[in-house]
C-alpha cells in the first residue's frame, strides 16, 4: 500500500510582535495517510487540524519540514493538484449561480469542458443526491445542501485524494448517514480519503486509521483497533440490591446501570477482573456474563487529550 | 501626423510589438471561467449597480438641467447648452467611473478570501499568478463594459442636442479606460496584500487624486527648490517622489479639448500609442506588484 499524503517534521509558527508571543501551531507533525484508507483527522478546536490542510493545499506555507503528496514535493503543481478534492468547512459558495452553474465553474478550473464536463456533473450530482436541485439558486440551499453541493465539486475530476473539512456538519441524520456511506464507497474505489471532523462516532464508524492531534502535536495515531483496545471488563450480575450495588461502586467498581436487581458494571483498569467478580460475589450478585469492554474513539479522545492538557499544565507548574 | 502613430515609425513598430505581447500573453494564460465569474460576480455587487445609476442620472439630469437653465424654444441647442452637458458627463464619466474601478478591484480579492471561495479555487490546478490574472481580466471586463455603457449614454444624450458623430468624446472614453487601467492595477496590487476592501479602496483614491495633481505637485518641487524652510524641503522632497514614481494620469485627459472644440473633431496634440503603452506598461507594474505580494500570502 503506498503513501499518498506524507509530512514530515511539518512545523507552522504564526509569528507574533515578539518570540514569546509566537504561536506554535503545528510542531514537528508526522502523519501518512495511506492509498484506499479513511484517515480520521482528530482534535479539539485551535488544535492545527485545519492549519495541517491549509499546508497540504499550499493556502498557507511551513515554517519547517517537509510534505509529500503521491511521493511529489512539489505540493504545488497543477499536477498534483488534479489528484486532489477538498472540501473547506463552512465555505460559501457564489449564491448567484445554480447548483450546476457553480460545478461548471470549477469543472473549468480543472481544464474540464464540453460534453465530458456536463457527464460529470450529471454523475456527481446524482452521488450527492442533487440532481432535483441542479437548477435552483445556491441562495435557495439549505446548509445541508449547500455541503453536499461542495462535497460534488470535490469530487467533481474523480480525484484519487479526497481532503474533507468537517463533511457532515449541517447535515440532518439521514443525510449523514449517506455521505458516511458515500465516504465508505470512495474508500472501496480505491480513494484515500483524510476526514477531519469532531464527529467522533462518525470518524469512528469509517475511518480505518485515526490521528489525534493537540496543539499542534500528534498525540498518538493508529488503526482504530489499534487504538480502542479492550482495556476493561463489564460485568452483567443479577440479583443486585441497591444495598450490594451501592457497595461494590464503594469498592471501585463502575455502575453504568442498575434497574430492577440487575446491573451493568464496568471493572475499571486499575482493577483486576479477579478483584472485581471478587467484590461482586461478596455481595451476592449472581454473574450474568463478563466481557472485554472495548473504548469508543470519544473515550479514547478524552483520555488522550486530557492526558495531554494535563502534563501541558504540570509542565507550566514545574515552571 | 496621425495620432495613432508615435514620434517615429520604428517607435510605432516596436509599441505594437510590444502591447499586442502583452494582450497575447494575458489571453493565453488567462483562466477565462475566473475572469468570467468575476466579471458576473461583479454585475451584482450593490455599490457598483448604484454608481452606474447615479451616473445615467447625472448624464440624463444634464439635459434637463440645460433645458430648464437656457431656454432656446426646445428647438436650437446653444453652445453653452451642449458645453454644460459635456462639462457636467465627462465629469460624471469620471468619478463614477473611477469609483467603479476603484471598488471593484479593491473588492474582489479580499472578498473571496473573506467568504472563502479561494479556498476551493487554490486548492484545484490554478496557479497563483493565473488566479489572480483572472481576477484582474475579469475587474477589466467590468471597468470597460461600465464606461463603455456610460460613453454610449454620454453619446445619446449628446446627439440628443447636436446630430453629429461624437468622435472626441470615442477617443476620451478610449483613453479614460487607459487611465482606469492604471488606477485599477494598483488598488487591485493593495487589495491583493490586504484583506478588507477599505484600505485598497483610500489606496486607489490616493493614487487618482495624485496622479492628478501632477501640475501641483510640479510647483511644489520648484517652489521647494528656492526655498530654505526645511519643511518646504521636505515637502518638496515628498512631491518629487511622487511625481517621479505615480503615473501621470493627466495625459489621459482630453477634457479641455472636449469643451473647447468641437465634439466630431479629432483630438490633437496626443499619440495614442505612447498613451497606451504608457497605460499599460503602468498597469503590468502594478499586476506584478500584486503577484508579488499575493505570492506566498497566507489564506
Amino acid at each position: 500500500m503506498s503513501v499518498v499524503i506524507e509530512t514530515q517534521d511539518l512545523t507552522k509558527v504564526y509569528k507574533g510582535m515578539s518570540k514569546a508571543q509566537d504561536l506554535v501551531a503545528l510542531n514537528k507533525l508526522n502523519i501518512q495517510v495511506n492509498e484506499g484508507e479513511i484517515f480520521g483527522y482528530l482534535g479539539p478546536n485551535g488544535s492545527g487540524k485545519t492549519t495541517t490542510i491549509k499546508l497540504l493545499l499550499s493556502l498557507i506555507f511551513p515554517t519547517g519540514g517537509k510534505m509529500k503528496i503521491m511521493g511529489n514535493p512539489n505540493i504545488t503543481s497543477p499536477e498534483v493538484r488534479k489528484h486532489i478534492g477538498y472540501l473547506p468547512e463552512g465555505a460559501y459558495y457564489p449564491d448567484f449561480l445554480r447548483g450546476e452553474e457553480i460545478l461548471s465553474y470549477y469543472g473549468n478550473l480543472y481544464g474540464m469542458k464540453g460534453a465530458s464536463l456536463k457527464k460529470r456533473i450529471d454523475e456527481v450530482l446524482e452521488v450527492v443526491g442533487m440532481t432535483r436541485a441542479r437548477k435552483r439558486l445556491i441562495r435557495g440551499y439549505s446548509k445541508g445542501m449547500r455541503q453536499r453541493i461542495g462535497l460534488a465539486q470535490a469530487l467533481l475530476s474523480d480525484p484519487g485524494i479526497l481532503i474533507l473539512d468537517e463533511p457532515t456538519t449541517g447535515l440532518d441524520p439521514v443525510a449523514r448517514k449517506e455521505i458516511r456511506d458515500l465516504l465508505i464507497q470512495l474508500r472501496d474505489q480505491g480513494k484515500s480519503l483524510l476526514i477531519s471532523s469532531h464527529e467522533l462516532l462518525e470518524v469512528e464508524l469509517i475511518s480505518d486509521r485515526v490521528g489525534i492531534l493537540f496543539e499542534g502535536v500528534l498525540q498518538t495515531s493508529g488503526t482504530i483497533d489499534e487504538l480502542l483496545t479492550s482495556r476493561e471488563f463489564s460485568i452483567k450480575a443479577e440479583e443486585a440490591a441497591p444495598e450490594a450495588t451501592q457497595k461494590v461502586r464503594e469498592a471501585g467498581l463502575i455502575t453504568e446501570d442498575a434497574v430492577a436487581g440487575k446491573a451493568s458494571l464496568r471493572v475499571p483498569e486499575t482493577m483486576s477482573l479477579y478483584q472485581a467478580l471478587d467484590i461482586c460475589k461478596s455481595q451476592n450478585m449472581k454473574i450474568v456474563s463478563v466481557s472485554p469492554r472495548r473504548e469508543t474513539l470519544e473515550e479514547v479522545f478524552v483520555r488522550v487529550v486530557g492526558s495531554a492538557v494535563s502534563s501541558k499544565e504540570a509542565q507550566r507548574g514545574e515552571r | 501626423m496621425s495620432i495613432w502613430l508615435a514620434s517615429n515609425p520604428w517607435l510605432t513598430v516596436l509599441y505594437g510589438v510590444i502591447v499586442l505581447a502583452i494582450i497575447a500573453a494575458v489571453a493565453y494564460y488567462t483562466p477565462w471561467s475566473i475572469a468570467l465569474f468575476t466579471f458576473r460576480e461583479g454585475l451584482r455587487k450593490k455599490t457598483l449597480i448604484g454608481f452606474l445609476i447615479l451616473s445615467i442620472l447625472v448624464i440624463f439630469g444634464s439635459m434637463f438641467m440645460t433645458a430648464m437653465m437656457y431656454d432656446t424654444g426646445g428647438t436650437v441647442a446653444t453652445d453653452v447648452d451642449v458645453k454644460l452637458i459635456k462639462d457636467i458627463c465627462i465629469t460624471a464619466i469620471s468619478i463614477f467611473g473611477v469609483l467603479i474601478a476603484i471598488f471593484i478591484s479593491a473588492s474582489v480579492v479580499p472578498t473571496e478570501i473573506e467568504n472563502k471561495v479561494i479556498y476551493t479555487v487554490l486548492s484545484k490546478p490554478v496557479r497563483r499568478f493565473q488566479y489572480l490574472l483572472g481576477k484582474f481580466v475579469g475587474v477589466q471586463i467590468i471597468v470597460a463594459v461600465n464606461l463603455l455603457l456610460m460613453g454610449v449614454l454620454f453619446s445619446i444624450a449628446l446627439y440628443i442636442k447636436e446630430p453629429i458623430f461624437p468622435r472626441m468624446l470615442l477617443y476620451a472614453i478610449f483613453l479614460t479606460y487607459f487611465e482606469f487601467l492604471i488606477v485599477s492595477a494598483f488598488t487591485f496590487a493593495v487589495a491583493a496584500a490586504s484583506t478588507s476592501a477599505v484600505l485598497p479602496t483610500i489606496a486607489g483614491l490616493f493614487i487618482y487624486i495624485t496622479g492628478n495633481l501632477t501640475q501641483y505637485l510640479e510647483s511644489v518641487v520648484n517652489r521647494s527648490e528656492v526655498s530654505e524652510n526645511s519643511v518646504d524641503k521636505g515637502l518638496g522632497w515628498l512631491a518629487w517622489v511622487l511625481r517621479n514614481t505615480l503615473p501621470d494620469l493627466q495625459y489621459f485627459s482630453l477634457k479641455t479639448q472636449i469643451l473647447s472644440l468641437q465634439i466630431n473633431d479629432t483630438p490633437k496634440d496626443i499619440q495614442i500609442p505612447n498613451l497606451v503603452v504608457y497605460g499599460i506598461l503602468y498597469a503590468l507594474a502594478g499586476y506584478i506588484i500584486a503577484f508579488w505580494v499575493f505570492r506566498r500570502k497566507e489564506l
